[in-house]
């Protein structure tokens, strides 16, 4: 069936509910199945189905939805209802689950056990979610949510197709279904995965979720560039010399030894999180406020990203791997002795890339990018750095007059802060820095959504705008992929480079210091 | 009066305001305090909204005299006690900054006859009150339809309004299905049970103008045919608190109600030729800051609350 829904609150007649007016509906309209294959995983018990709880007690799931847990282990519906009722007495942000919610909730949480290669499974699936259409009222609709490692995406989706649960196959409703990252290991697989991807799902249909980009801050990016008249004359290179964007944690792989030692900072941090930020930043006002307008600037900006020549690859970029150190005074092991981790390890644990976007705009600006695990502190942000004013007036001897910096705060602080400079009150024209500082806060009383509840509502509703389409996809794996193909075919000899707790590695300052700049401090 | 010594007071404060760290502001937030018993309780709230709404934050202390003003907490508390309204009016006035929004936070339950309420109405955009808030009775609420009438350019935020929007979603749920639609003009009775009468009144009034309905008696409302529709409000349970509402038609009964296992929760259901299975919703439990901050971020008119104060002062009258 093709997307798009009537709401309930306007029949076909045009009359409107009067009691609508002033009365926002956040309510999903369209009844429907969700599927979680991976149920029996980490990412499900820990993230996807405290998520659902919790859309549950917003009121924001629609009056006719099912939930259906599908993986290999072998339980039964109740033996499933109570394995996530444990995880969201221990990891949902509402608190352990309550009656009469949770036994409301739970009425509607269902499994089918069934291996990820059996066609059988499938069809048992297919039979086991007409049945919700029956006794649920869930109206045909069907949202597949791929939480299973990425190598049984491909294997899932086409017993999908070969079972009669795919969009071609649904003549009452619509099917849509959301795939975690990553979305393939390199540009080739990435491809691979797409072309059985599009073997079954027209692109309309494909959410492909990077919870970055449902954070609250994140969106809060375009509605400072775009609902404010003061910033976008400024936002071009004539008036900004250069562009940060950092991405620093604290923690170290912890349990994830095993995948991030195959991935490392770049395939999990630089190509999607940190590149959807560079396109938040970088593209040009999108035509009006929906996902493809949006997602058309996206692409456009991210496909004027300039190679990097295998040549400059060592120039442009940085890469460093954590050593033992200590964060917040504690000793931290250094990543040779994570648990699953190779002791010989050549994999990256910090990425710092120099980016340059090939436009009008942007030409010559360059866009600094970097991520790395175990850095002093655990911070977001955005720095715009304003070029140095054109002939110096003000200012005694000493003073320095320092470049004005717009800083779009992510997390843990979520905010905007100004950097300017202004008159010491006092008879002489000393010149000194000060910050404008806005902080959006995160409430008070009422918690703000965590991300997965915000993309997983906005797939049931239908609204891609926050997920990442195929092209934008593409292009950053072809913007990232000389770098890995370096990266990748030599050893980095200083490895392990840094300390934990610290800014990095000294090869990131260099990358700096070779354009006169420098980091900001993290 | 200003005392000598109050107005040094008052310049010390404005020279350090000058001299402050540069920070966004956002609004004029005055706040009245005449209440002892509020007093740190107001205090609580004001800290919560001013830390993420920057704000020049005034409070009024009505009760403490002499002649107290410092700058705590970054807000500037002033006694006004012994003090002429217009003295207060002038000094606030004169502490606030030009062009940006003006929020008034009454924290009492009286506005009516209140020396210092007009005259600082007179300066600010907007009225923050609570009409149920240590009321149950229906005191406040009339005080504030008759305010609204007699000062329609000053927005009026009512918390007791503002805590009744999953309620009135629920209602207007009932009749989202086009099919139920015709019902809404069938409506023949409405009771509400409340823990104080603002809430009851509110819910009414709200249904009143959005239906074409008028007050054509003592708790009666008729619809555009001139049916009469009883209006049935009681007072029991806990202040603030909505416990349920019914709205019947000729046909069909459509209810909603706290649940007995958790006063969280509310049980909607349909009964008679419309029935529907029961539904839960859960009552988003919403605190009085969280209030305060979406009255002073809500827009400066809002027809739909305008319309049902003028029909609530319309059934009080």
């Amino acid at each position: 069936m093709p997307e798009g829904t009537a709401t309930l609150t306007r029949p076909a007649d045009g009359r409107v509910n009067p009691l609508r007016a002033g009365v926002d509906v956040n309510r999903i309209t369209d009844p429907c199945n969700i599927v979680f294959f991976g149920a029996s995983g980490d990412l499900t018990k820990r993230m996807l189905l405290p998520a659902m709880y919790n859309l549950r007690l917003g009121d924001t799931l629609p009056n006719n939805y099912g939930i259906v847990g599908f993986s290999r282990t072998e339980w039964t519906d109740d033996e499933f209802r109570d394995e996530m009722k444990k995880s969201i007495d221990e990891f949902s942000r509402s608190g352990p689950a309550k009656d009469p919610m949770w036994s409301d909730f739970a009425k509607r949480l269902s499994y089918v056990a069934g291996d990820f290669d059996d066609v059988k499974c499938f069809e048992n699936l297919k039979a086991h979610l007409e049945n919700n259409d029956k006794t649920l009222g869930t109206g045909g609709n069907v949202l597949f949510y791929l939480s299973t490692p990425p190598s049984l995406f491909s294997p899932i989706i086409d017993l999908i197709s070969r079972s009669g649960l795919g969009p071609e196959d649904n003549h009452t409703g619509w099917t849509r279904i959301i795939i975690e990252k990553p979305f393939g290991t390199d540009l080739d697989s990435a491809r691979a995965l797409q072309a059985e991807v599009e073997k079954v799902f027209d692109e309309k249909q494909v959410y492909r979720i990077d919870h970055y980009l449902g954070k609250e801050p994140v969106q809060d990016i375009m509605a400072l560039r775009f609902a404010n008249v003061i910033f976008e004359p400024l936002w071009n290179r004539r008036y900004i010399d250069h562009v940060q964007i950092t991405a620093a944690e604290t923690v170290g792989v912890e349990l994830r030894g095993g995948y991030y030692d195959t991935a490392g900072a770049l395939r999990d941090m630089i190509q999607n999180h940190v590149t959807n930020l560079l396109a938040l930043v970088a593209m040009e006002p999108p035509v009006n406020p929906r996902a493809d307008a949006i997602r058309d600037e996206k692409y456009k900006v991210l496909s004027a990203l300039r190679p990097i020549d295998a040549s400059r690859v060592m120039l442009d970029t940085a890469r460093g791997q954590y050593d033992a150190g200590s964060i917040g005074g504690q000793p931290v092991p250094g990543y040779r002795t994570e648990p699953n981790v190779d002791p010989h390890s050549n994999t990256e644990t910090f990425a710092a890339v120099k980016f340059l976007i090939d436009n009008w705009r942007w030409a010559d600006v360059p866009f600094y990018l970097r991520s790395g695990k175990r850095l002093a502190r655990k911070t977001s942000e955005i720095a715009i750095r304003f070029k140095q004013i054109p002939h110096r007036l003000f200012g005694e001897l000493g003073d320095s007059i320092d470049n004005n910096v717009l800083v779009m705060k992510i997390q843990p602080e979520e905010g905007v802060s100004l950097r300017f400079s202004a008159k010491v009150p006092g008879p002489k024209m000393h010149i000194r820095s000060v910050s404008m500082d806005f902080n959006y806060g995160t409430g008070f009383g009422v918690v703000s959504a965590p991300a997965y509840e915000r993309l997983i509502g906005d797939a049931m509703r239908g609204d891609a705008t926050l997920f990442t389409r195929w092209d934008a996809v593409e292009t950053a794996w072809q913007a990232v992929m000389p770098i890995l193909e370096r990266w990748e075919t030599t050893t980095d000899e200083s490895f392990p480079n840094y300390p934990a707790g610290s800014q990095g590695p000294p090869s990131a300052e260099r990358l700096m210091a070779a354009d006169g700049r420098e980091w900001r401090k993290i | 009066m200003i005392t000598d010594a109050l107005h040094s007071k008052i310049e010390t404060i404005k020279s350090e305001l000058l001299t402050d760290t540069v920070a966004a502001t956002t609004l004029n937030f005055l706040v009245v305090v005449d209440d002892d018993k509020q007093r740190e309780w107001v205090n609580d709230r004001v800290t919560l909204i001013d830390g993420k709404h920057p704000a020049r934050t005034i409070v009024l202390d009505t009760l403490a005299t002499g002649d107290n003003a410092a700058i705590k907490n970054d807000r500037i508390e002033i006694a006004t006690g012994g003090m002429t309204p217009e003295d207060v009016r002038s000094l606030v006035q004169g502490l606030m900054i030009p062009e940006i929004p003006s929020v008034l936070w009454w924290t009492g339950d009286e506005i009516a006859g209140q020396p210092l309420f007009d005259p600082l109405i007179d300066i600010v955009d907007a009225l923050v009150i609570d009409s149920s808030g240590s009321r149950t009775d229906n005191r406040t609420v009339l005080e504030v339809a008759d305010f609204a009438a007699r000062r329609p350019t000053v927005a009026v935020r009512d918390l007791a309004w503002m805590r009744l929007r999953p309620w009135q979603d629920m209602i207007a749920h009932f009749f989202d299905d086009p099919n139920l639609m015709e019902e809404l003009f069938a409506i023949r009775k409405l009771e509400i049970v409340s823990g104080s009468e603002a809430e009851a009144l509110y819910l009414g009034g709200w249904l009143a103008s959005r239906l074409g309905w008028m007050a054509c008696a003592h708790d009666e409302f008729c619809d555009r045919d001139g049916e009469p529709i009883p209006f049935t409000h009681r007072r029991e349970g806990a202040g603030r608190r909505v416990r349920s509402i019914s709205v019947a038609t000729g046909t069909s009964t459509y209810v909603a109600a706290l649940t007995p296992s958790d006063e969280g929760v509310v049980s909607v259901a349909v009964t008679g030729t419309k029935a529907r299975a029961e539904r839960l919703v859960p009552l988003q439990s919403i605190d009085n800051a969280s209030l305060i901050e979406r009255a002073i971020l809500e827009p400066p008119t809002d027809e739909v609350y305008e319309t049902a104060l003028h029909m609530v002062g319309k059934i009080l009258a």
